[in-house]
Order: structure tokens, then sequence, then C-alpha cells
């Protein structure tokens, strides 16, 4: 029994230092890697390496890297959450799991219908990529989210879906969609159509980009305000920027903390009001009873 | 060491994180979403199967209730049959003992009359006897003579069986 308990403690405290050891690695990797410079400088993700491909060069920078680093810990978050599962005595975490799930599971449902149950674990997986993406800036990192390779990734997927579901009554169904309610409305709609993912995906890498962007910039200005005020007197005081300290923090708190689990909670609302509404649920209803029907007669 | 644009468009990065996020989906679905679910509807199974042998133990228990009422009842009637026919069996018993009581006491209350009025008979006649000696004696002292016992007890008797008469 204590030898049981001691081998589940021991996996308890692997699962964790695995979900802490990518995190480690990232720092490590943008420490050794990143140039040092005082420039102000806004700049996209370090590019490690280059892979000769067809059509483009596929480099691999931080953001691939960093979403990687994510996966790797959601991975082992998940573990350590589901580590013990038990029906009749619930750990600590498997409460936490529970409500994470129901949570989840009541977001979908109230926004999508009982059609879409299946969508819980994809809308939580979107969540949770962007959350942790876009908080990857609070150790320093570079957040995935802010290169738009990223989040077009999503929103291609999201715009896939869409098309799937549009497309469940027949292609033939579908492309009549278009010419809703006139027909001659039919450019606007594909336009429309078309700049779903793409100002899903620019909704999100903007917010997050335009974040960091102004947190630099805000530093930068911090800086310059304090040698324009101290920077008269000679030594420590002169040189040491006081205003940098607690505002950026504070900033950071809504561009980086805030803002990063809003654009991350509106992505998903986005996903699934999209997916819900373009799917004709009554048409394919209707579809179905009649294919039933026919298969009945046919019996 | 280079950085990418600020803003660059990349095929093959998009496309590696459309696959990170089906990934995360996967990853998410069989390591935490399945061993949850399955553990929720296990707990249901279990407090579904607890309700159910609630409800049936409240069932026994209740059937069981009713069984014991009807038994209470019969008992009680059976009851109230054995303590009408122990009354009137000791009514019928009592009747009797008080019937024979009367009858004895009767029996004493006659043999006791008779006895009274035998022993008056024996007193009466023993009185009778004795005022006649009496008077015998007195009469023989007054008249300072024998007489004739024999004479006299005669005359004595009638009269004495004179006064016994008027005494009644």
């Amino acid at each position: 029994m204590k030898s049981e308990e001691r081998s589940f403690r021991i996996v308890d405290a692997l699962l964790l230092l695995m979900m802490i050891i990518p995190f480690l690695c990232g720092i490590a990797l943008h420490v050794m890697f990143k140039p040092s410079s005082d420039d102000i400088e806004i700049a996209g993700a370090l590019i490690f390496f280059t892979i000769k491909m067809p059509f483009q060069d596929l480099p691999i920078t931080e953001s691939q890297v960093n979403s990687w680093l994510v996966i790797i810990a959601v991975f082992f978050l998940c573990l350590f959450l589901t580590h013990g599962l038990s029906a009749t005595k619930p750990t600590r975490r498997q409460h936490l799991a529970e409500m994470a799930i129901e949570l989840a599971e009541n977001l979908v449902h109230s926004n999508m219908g009982d059609y879409f149950s299946g969508f819980v674990p994809f809308v939580a997986a979107i969540m949770v990529l962007s959350v942790f993406s876009s908080l990857l800036t609070l150790i320093g990192l570079y957040p995935p989210t802010s290169d738009f390779n990223v989040v077009a990734g999503w929103a291609l997927l999201v715009f896939i879906l869409i098309t799937y579901y549009k497309m469940k009554c027949g292609p033939v169904h579908y492309l009549k969609s278009f010419g809703d309610p006139v027909p001659f409305l039919a450019p606007l709609n594909i336009i429309s159509e078309v700049a779903t993912p793409i100002s899903m995906a620019f909704r999100h890498y903007g917010n997050v980009l335009s974040g960091s962007v102004i947190s630099v910039l805000v530093a930068a200005g911090l800086q310059g305000l304090t040698k324009l005020a101290l920077g008269r007197i000679e030594g420590f005081i002169g040189e040491f920027p006081f205003f940098q300290i607690g505002i950026p923090a504070i900033l950071s708190i809504y561009f980086d903390l805030f803002s990063g689990c809003l654009q991350a909670f509106i992505f998903a609302m986005l996903t699934m009001l999209y997916i819900a509404t373009g799917f004709p649920e009554d048409d394919y209803k209707e579809k179905m009873k009649k294919k039933k029907m026919k298969l009945q007669k046919e019996n | 060491m280079q950085s990418s644009d600020v803003i660059s468009i990349n095929i093959w990065q998009v496309i590696i994180s459309l696959l990170n996020l089906l990934i995360l989906f996967l990853i998410l679905k069989k390591f935490l979403y399945k061993p949850v679910k399955n553990i929720l509807a296990q707990r249901q199974q279990m407090v579904d199967e607890n309700f159910e042998k609630a409800k049936k133990a409240e069932e026994d228990a209740l059937s069981a209730k009713a069984s014991y009422e009807e038994k209470l009842a019969g008992a009680k009637a059976e009851a109230d049959e054995i303590l009408k026919k122990a009354n009137k069996r000791a009514e019928r018993k009592s009747d009797k003992i008080v019937s024979g009581a009367k009858a004895k006491a009767d029996d004493i209350i006659r043999q006791a009359q008779n006895d009274a009025r035998l022993e008056k008979q024996k007193a009466q006649s023993e009185i009778k006897h004795e005022i006649t000696e009496v008077s015998t004696m007195i009469s023989e002292k007054i008249l300072e003579r024998e007489i004739k016992p024999a004479d006299h007890r005669d005359f004595i008797n009638s009269f004495i069986e004179k006064i016994g008469e008027n005494d009644d």
C-alpha cells in the first residue's frame, strides 16, 4: 500500500516536471539564440533553421517551436489531471478536470446545440492552445499567436469545418445558399464566406501582436522619459530606468493576461457560432428523414 | 540569428499550425475528455445502481410493513376473541359458583332453622320437665305431705301445656 502510494507520488512529480521542462527549454532556446540589443526592436519570430520545401522554404521559427512546447506541456498536464482517476474517491485534480470539461460542455451545448456535442474537445483545444500560447509572454517567450501563420492555420481548419458542415446537405444545397436571399448578392456572400477565416485570423493575431508592440513602445518611452528627467544626474541614479518599474507590469496584465484570454475566448466563440449557424440543421434533418423513408420503402 | 518579418505568410507554417491544433485536439480527446467522461459515466452508473437499490429496499420495507400491519390486525382480532371467550367462560363459572354457593347457603340456613327448631323443642320439653319437677317439689313443701307424684304430674303437665300454648 505504502509503496504504491510512493510510486504514485513519483509519477506525479515526473509528470509535473515534464510539464515544466518544455517551458524551461523554450526559455533556454530564447536566451541562447536571441541577439541582445538595446534598440527598440519589433520583429517577428526568430528563425532557427530553414528546410527546403516546394513552393516555399519552411523556416522553423520560435512560433512553431513554442507551439510544440505548449502541446507537450498540455499533453503532460492532461496525463497529470487524469492520473489516478476514480469514480468513488475523486481527488482535487480530478474535480478540476471534471470542472473544466463541464465548463467546456456547457459552453458548447449552449452555443452549438446537442448535435455538436463532439465538438467539446475541439473547442477546448482551441481555447487551451490559444490561451497557453498567448500567456507564453508572461515567461518572456515569443507568443506563437502573434505570428500570423499560426492563427491562420487554426482559422483555416475552422473554415474547413464550416464548409464541411455546410456541405452536409450536398454541394447543390451549398452552392444555392450563396444565392440567399437574392441571387444577385452572391458575390457579396462569397466574399463574406472567404472573409470569415481571414478576419478570425487577423483579429487574433492583430490583438496579440499589437499588445506586444504597445508594450515595447511604452517600455522604450518610459526609458526615454527617465533619461529626460533624471539623465543629468551623474552616476547610478541617472542611468537607472526608474519609470520602467511597475508601469509595464500593469500594461502587461491587460495586454498579455486579459487580452490573451479574451482573444482565445472570442476565437472559440466565433468557431462555435460559425459552425453552428452555417450548418443547415432543419434541411439536414428533413433530408435524413427522406433517406430513412426511402430505405423503409425499399425494404 | 535572423528574425522573420512581423507579417509574413508561409503556407507550410500555416499547415504545421493546423496540424498542431488537430494534434492537440486528439490529445485532449484521448487523454482528458475520454477518461474523465468514462469516470463520470461510471459514477452515474453507480449512482443509478444505488438509487435502484434504495428504491427496492423501500419497496421491500413497505411491503413488510403492510404484512406486519395485517398480521397485527389479525392478532388483535384473535386476542379480542380469546378475551371474549375467557370472559364468557369466567362468567359462566362465576354464575355456577354463585348459584352453588347460594344453594349451599340455603341448605345451611334450612339446616340451621331445623336445628334451632329441634333445639327449641328440646329446650321446651326440658323446661316443661323441670317445671314439673320444681312445681312438684314446691307443692310437696307447701302441702307438707307426700303426694303421689304420679297423680300430681298428670295434673301439672296439663297445666304447663296450657301455659306453653299461651306462650306461643
